[in-house]
């Protein structure tokens, strides 16, 4: 491991002056839309400030490229959300799109959802979000599901576990302190 | 402390199973009092309560808002949180992504059998055309995806989605298969599009002779210039002029006397977002030549001559509704 020679701001600033062009054409060419690539460029370089190795970069190419691909990854997972909504949106017999406001509240929160309850298995995100967004008891929803009520009980009480655990990976130093604080 | 081992505090897990509870639809009165009992018996009780009914509060509330204004946003964040295909498709940019780590050499490789599987796709509004190793043309429409299995024995280009133009070079001994969810588009030596939509596939065919094949069996030989659509079990011919059908190879929506839904429904793969069309507006008549590659002009134009009104919320949705809804 060599020293740095620089400081974390310089380095920053020689990193983005020399890569950020190709960066920014390979992300277009990934998303298709010159626009959208230089804000994934952007977040890239916004991930690069946070990093630990900054100081100590042997091939910038591949770490810029590894950055790149996890914003492009969460760039996807959120634009394929966002189209599942606006599918299921589509699909209401009766329902309109939601103001511009709206729009951007909902699909944060949507998100939100879908970060907590990720990795659970599609029959418990789906019990789950009946009882606690769309109000239904579990007799419903087992009826629903073609299920044991047991089973729904049992679903829930694991999808309130894992967001839990979820929530306690969000904070930066993995404790509940910061779960306390938020309390009224 | 990201051991998936980790278990929960019995506090914490007293709480979750007191919330599952009395949110169940079936807690009696016993139930809340012994509840009551419960948070007042220790302050860390009340703590872990908090904590945990707190957890998922703030998206809640924001959708359950956005419900108070306009029905069905709940049930429409529940079906997007639990669409199977979206899983599957952030697996296959999951496996896109391993892919392209890979250098590209997985995408190069030679299977086995000597076929050379490619993925051939386009974006919204990106149409492309495509030299194939036969000196077959192959384009692609907008939003469009093909598989490409050419072998010693046949070539079979299947349609995961969208449509394709193909102009066939001559090869005897390999026919040219064009495979859909629903059936078998076999070339007789010809130029011809493919459409598949979700419920059937559509067949123009331009020059020289096309034979459907449906998965049921259903055969059904098509010439220059005629139309066909094919589901699983059946073919039907279509009125409507090959030349027309398949004008969009040329980035031209050509209609005439169609309905605005099926417009729309061309429009789609070119424009980003969500188009909705209201009933009574997707059953308007409509005539004239349209450029594909700019859906917003298109749709001023239609929003001239029909009875429509043409609304935008946010940067990703469209409505459109016949002006007597709007009014």
């Amino acid at each position: 491991m060599h020293t740095p020679t620089h400081s974390p701001e310089q380095t920053a600033d020689a990193l983005y002056r020399d890569h950020h062009s190709w960066l920014h054409a390979w992300l277009s060419r990934k998303v298709g839309c010159p626009h959208q690539g230089a804000d994934l460029a952007q977040d890239t370089f916004v991930r690069v400030l946070g990093s630990n190795e900054l100081g100590r970069l042997d091939e910038p190419r591949a770490f810029l490229m590894t950055l790149a691909q996890r914003v492009l990854y969460s760039f996807w997972r959120r634009r394929s959300l966002e189209n599942a909504w606006l599918e299921a949106l589509a699909q209401q017999p009766e329902s309109y799109a939601p103001s511009a406001e709206d729009y951007a509240l909902v699909r944060d929160a949507i998100e939100t959802l879908d970060r907590l309850l990720g990795g659970l298995p599609l029959r418990t995100r789906k019990a789950f979000l009946m009882n606690r967004l769309e109000d239904m008891t579990h007799v419903e929803i087992a009826r629903s599901l073609g299920v044991s009520v047991a089973t729904i009980e049992r679903d829930v009480k694991l999808a309130f576990t894992h967001c839990y655990l979820a929530s306690l990976d969000a904070m930066p130093d993995g404790t509940t302190a910061h779960l306390a604080s938020v309390r009224p | 402390m990201n051991t998936p081992a980790r278990r929960l505090d019995p506090i914490t897990e007293r709480a979750i199973d007191w919330l599952v509870r009395l949110d169940s639809g079936s807690a009696t009165a016993e139930d809340r009092s012994a509840f009551e009992a419960w948070l007042d018996a220790d302050p860390r009780h009340r703590n872990a309560w908090q904590t945990i009914s707190g957890l998922l509060h703030q998206p809640i509330a924001t959708l359950r808002e956005a419900e108070s204004h306009l029905p069905g946003q709940r049930r429409a964040a529940r079906l997007a949180l639990t669409t199977p295909q979206r899983r599957k498709a952030l697996r296959n940019s999951a496996v896109a992504l391993l892919l392209m780590s890979l250098g590209g050499y997985a995408l190069n490789r030679q299977h086995p059998l000597g076929t050379l599987a490619a993925d051939l796709h386009t974006a919204t509004g990106e149409r492309r055309q495509v030299q194939l190793a036969d000196g077959s043309t192959l384009v692609l429409n907008a939003r469009s995806a093909v598989d490409v299995e050419y072998s010693a024995s046949m070539r079979l280009l299947r349609l995961r989605k969208g449509e394709i133009l193909i102009h066939t070079a001559p090869d005897p001994a390999r026919p040219l298969v064009v495979q859909t969810l629903h059936g078998q588009a076999h070339a007789l030596g010809t130029r011809f599009s493919v459409r598949q939509l979700d419920t059937h596939s559509e067949l123009a065919v331009l020059e020289h002779r096309v034979q459907l094949t449906a998965t049921s069996g259903a055969q059904q030989v098509f010439d220059a210039g005629s139309t066909a659509r094919f589901d699983g079990t059946r073919i039907q011919p279509l009125a409507a002029s090959a030349t027309i059908h398949a004008a969009w190879a040329d980035g031209q929506l050509d209609v005439r006397d169609q309905p605005l839904g099926e417009v729309v429904n061309a429009l789609r793969p070119y424009k980003r977002g969500h188009l909705r069309v209201s009933p009574q507006a997707a059953a308007l008549r409509v005539y004239g030549v349209f450029p594909l590659d700019d859906p917003d002009a298109t749709l001023l134009s239609l929003a001239e001559t029909q009875p429509i009104a043409i609304r935008r919320y946010g940067a990703l949705v469209t409505l459109i509704e016949h002006r007597s809804e709007s009014e």
